[in-house]
């Protein structure tokens, strides 16, 4: 096929008013008579809440202080399930939970208004530890169970097969929450239009689903939200939940003005997902060959207050956790956990960036235990086109992880294990 | 003492929504009046060059030049849904959406050009940088452009384009949940200081299968980009979340790689067309990251000889498990 087009190195389009600093980021946008606002969040993990705005409105140039009285539809948000509160209402769940959002003419009085909201906490007992989380004693952050999920992957028999095995080997691993640190910190404005359309102008990743959601939260049709989303400074699934998004429709909608806020650094930590951080105990052996025969893993994962995608990023975890390699034989047990840690949602590699940090240490391990290299044993266990994977699906096309690892073996230079010697 | 070591990672990752969850994004493409073609989709740039690579898809169907694509993509009411800018699946999905969107739209385009032209079919008709003319002969021809003046609406043409998955079993976990995978593999040198626990990173090499590369310069950047979070993941960032909450809620504290961090990374890019991708290119926004942090750790191993099973890998951290090894040794020479 001969293309034009595909495969030459264009210049990005969108380059050159970003290397020129003209590109519009919501943080850029100032519209004429716009309010500030700024958003009071818990410093609770866990606890009943009282609020009284009633100093905090009295300041001058405050035009109004919302919390979840002022939400003119459903008071929740969520991905997958409409856990998230748009301000909380009786409870908070985690540090950082969204309870007020303080609207006022100036940038002065939004800060010492959110000085002046009375919020009375009555501490809940809170539970940081997933696998605490996880007994059936736990207090529970949402419902009767912490355990949102558990994805079971069974192919074969893996205790015939450990059986069989020549070298087995078995560790814990640990990984931790981890944030998106994408450059340009959340911020949007809001404002009406002549015929009543909302408008909300922020950086997301998915404007028709923050449509919907916005819709939902202020109670009216969705062709009645518009979100523009103009230039993103990065997302790696940080901008997939809603942060300000619902709150500036809100205070658009009821000031009849356009309203802005924009984030700190600090703020941006608190208020969108983290990666999940995940506990993963992994059993592997092969014969003295070097076959693959058996793997056996459990994966419990922390998504802390709030489930947002963990159920999809759990299963990710699961069905990704052998690794580009054809095992007869696995048994993966995923769980996702409700705690009171930050939350935790999609992140660059969404459940499968954790299982590499076990499988291919196990892999190594393996190796050095047959006085293998790393490469030659990789090689004798990878997909190629027509493997089967754990979950029975057929690669029938398009599998040149063989390429990928003789390319990188042959420039990074890996010596044989044998020819060293072994490892120090 | 500095102590070197080479370590590999390599992984496979499942692009798009997966388990049977409705994978569907759509495109509009339309001529407009100057002869270039507007399409609209509501895929996100979010840095990772969507608005680039696609507007290459949408070029390479139209035999057009990207300077000819206006790409449109920021507001809800007048672009359809095309799902999210995650699960690296723009490229696949929105990307055969735009290509479905393109290719009617260049039959459309055809037809009048026939018509225009005063010709008996679209047989052999050939749509190249603006113009459509019989390939044998090339100077009976007619612009974009005028093909749009001589409409008294303009052609527009809308594709959906919807990714085959399936939901797995509950039980047995047994399905075909994602597609296409694509694989990558990382290799690293890194040089251990024994006496205060530092790693650097000497040497990097990065192998992405991309099916086939839309735009390598795009992937290039993704692979610096995927390698830096990588690094990070594997021995830097730590939020020290203490009763749920965050410490380091700054960069002062919470500690990211900088370009001083950074090795000049080899980029391999491997094609091997996938058949149902636009014109054989799958996604690899997160796939370039994934296989970094396992090969650090792996090279970490090989350095000094400790296994760290949990990250990162801090020079505390790393210290003290060269300590303890060093302690069992020498408990093992006596």
């Amino acid at each position: 096929m001969r293309l034009n087009s595909i495969g030459k190195k264009i210049i990005r389009v969108d380059g050159l008013s970003k290397v020129k600093g003209k590109a519009l980021y919501p943080q850029d946008i100032y519209m004429e008579g716009m309010l500030y606002g700024k958003t009071l969040r818990s410093s609770r993990p866990h606890a009943y809440i009282n609020i009284d705005t009633s100093r905090a409105e009295k300041i001058d140039g405050v035009v109004k202080v919302f919390t979840y009285k002022d939400v003119p539809g459903k008071n929740c948000h969520g991905v997958l399930f409409k856990d998230h509160e748009v301000f909380c209402s009786e409870r908070v769940r985690r540090v950082g939970d969204p309870i007020a959002f303080v609207v006022a003419t100036n940038k002065k009085a939004v800060e010492e208004a959110i000085e002046v909201i009375d919020v009375n906490y009555e501490d809940i007992e809170a539970v940081f530890d997933p696998l605490e989380a996880m007994k059936e004693e736990s207090v529970k952050i949402h419902g009767n169970s912490n355990i949102i999920y558990h994805y079971k992957l069974r192919k074969g028999d893996v205790e015939e097969a450990f059986k069989r095995c020549h070298v087995i080997v078995e560790s814990e691993y640990k990984t931790p929450m981890v944030e998106h640190a994408f450059l340009q910190p959340e911020a949007g404005i809001a404002y009406t239009e002549d015929d009543g359309t909302i408008v909300v102008c922020a950086s997301t990743q998915y404007p028709h689903f923050d449509q919907i959601e916005v819709a939902e939260a202020l109670e009216v049709n969705k062709d009645k939200v518009k979100i523009i989303n103009p230039a993103v400074g990065g997302a790696f699934g940080g901008r997939e939940d809603i942060t300000l998004q619902i709150h500036l429709a809100i205070a658009a909608k009821v000031t009849g003005r356009p309203v802005k806020a924009v984030y700190s650094r600090e703020e941006s930590f608190l208020a969108h997902s983290k990666r999940h951080s995940m506990i993963m105990r992994y059993k592997t052996g092969c014969n003295k060959d070097g076959k693959l025969l058996a793997m056996e893993a459990e994966i419990i994962g922390d998504t802390g207050a709030y489930a947002s995608w963990a159920i999809n990023v759990l299963r990710k975890a699961g069905v990704h956790a052998t690794g580009p390699y054809e095992i007869p034989n696995v048994k993966v047990d995923s769980y996702a956990v409700y705690t009171n840690n930050p939350f935790a949602g999609a992140m660059r590699g969404f459940g499968a960036t954790q299982v590499p940090i076990a499988h291919e240490q196990q892999m190594d391990m393996l190796s050095e235990k047959l006085n293998m290299d790393p490469v030659t044993f990789r090689l004798k266990n990878i997909f190629k086109k027509g493997s089967k994977t754990a979950t029975g699906q057929v690669l029938e096309e398009s599998v040149p992880i063989d390429r990928c690892i003789k390319e990188v073996a042959d420039r990074i230079g890996i010596t044989p294990l044998s020819e060293r010697g072994g490892v120090v | 003492m500095k102590k070197r070591g080479i370590g590999i990672g390599s992984i496979f990752y499942g692009t798009g929504y997966g388990n049977g969850f409705p994978d569907v994004s759509k495109a509009v493409a339309q001529l407009k009046s100057d002869g270039k073609i507007a399409i609209y989709v509501g895929a996100t740039e979010v840095g990772q060059g969507a608005k680039t690579a696609l507007s290459q898809i949408a070029a390479e169907v139209l035999g057009l030049s990207v300077d000819d694509i206006v790409f449109i993509n920021e507001d809800t009411s007048i672009t359809p849904d095309s799902g999210t800018a995650a699960a690296s699946r723009q490229t696949y999905n929105t990307g055969n959406a735009i290509k479905l969107a393109c290719e009617k739209l260049k039959r459309d385009i055809l037809e009048v050009a026939k018509d225009y032209l005063g010709l008996n079919s679209i047989v052999g008709l050939t749509l190249k940088n603006g113009y459509v003319y019989p390939k044998t002969l090339p100077e009976k021809r007619v612009s974009l452009g005028e093909i749009s003046e001589s409409l008294e609406s303009s052609l527009k043409e809308e594709a959906v384009f919807t990714a085959q998955t399936t939901e797995m079993d509950e039980e047995t976990g047994q399905g075909a949940p994602y597609w296409p995978y694509t694989f990558s593999a990382c290799g690293v040198e890194v040089e251990v200081d024994t006496e205060t626990g530092r790693v650097e990173i000497i040497r990097a090499v990065l192998a992405q299968d991309v099916g086939r590369a839309i735009n390598p310069e795009l992937i290039e950047g993704q692979i610096d980009g995927g390698f830096a979070m990588g690094a990070g993941y594997a021995l830097y960032e730590d939020l020290k979340i203490e009763k749920g909450k965050i410490k380091n809620n700054s960069f002062t504290n919470y500690l990211i790689p900088t370009s001083l961090d950074m090795p000049d990374i080899e980029k391999v890019i491997i094609e091997d067309p996938e058949s149902t991708a636009p014109y054989g290119a799958k996604g690899i926004g997160e796939p370039v990251m994934i296989p970094v942090a396992p090969a650090i750790l792996n090279a970490i191993y090989d350095a000094v000889g400790v296994r760290m099973t949990e990250i990162p890998v801090t020079p505390e951290k790393l210290l003290k498990a060269i300590k303890e090894k060093e302690m069992t040794y020498n408990e093992g020479k006596n």
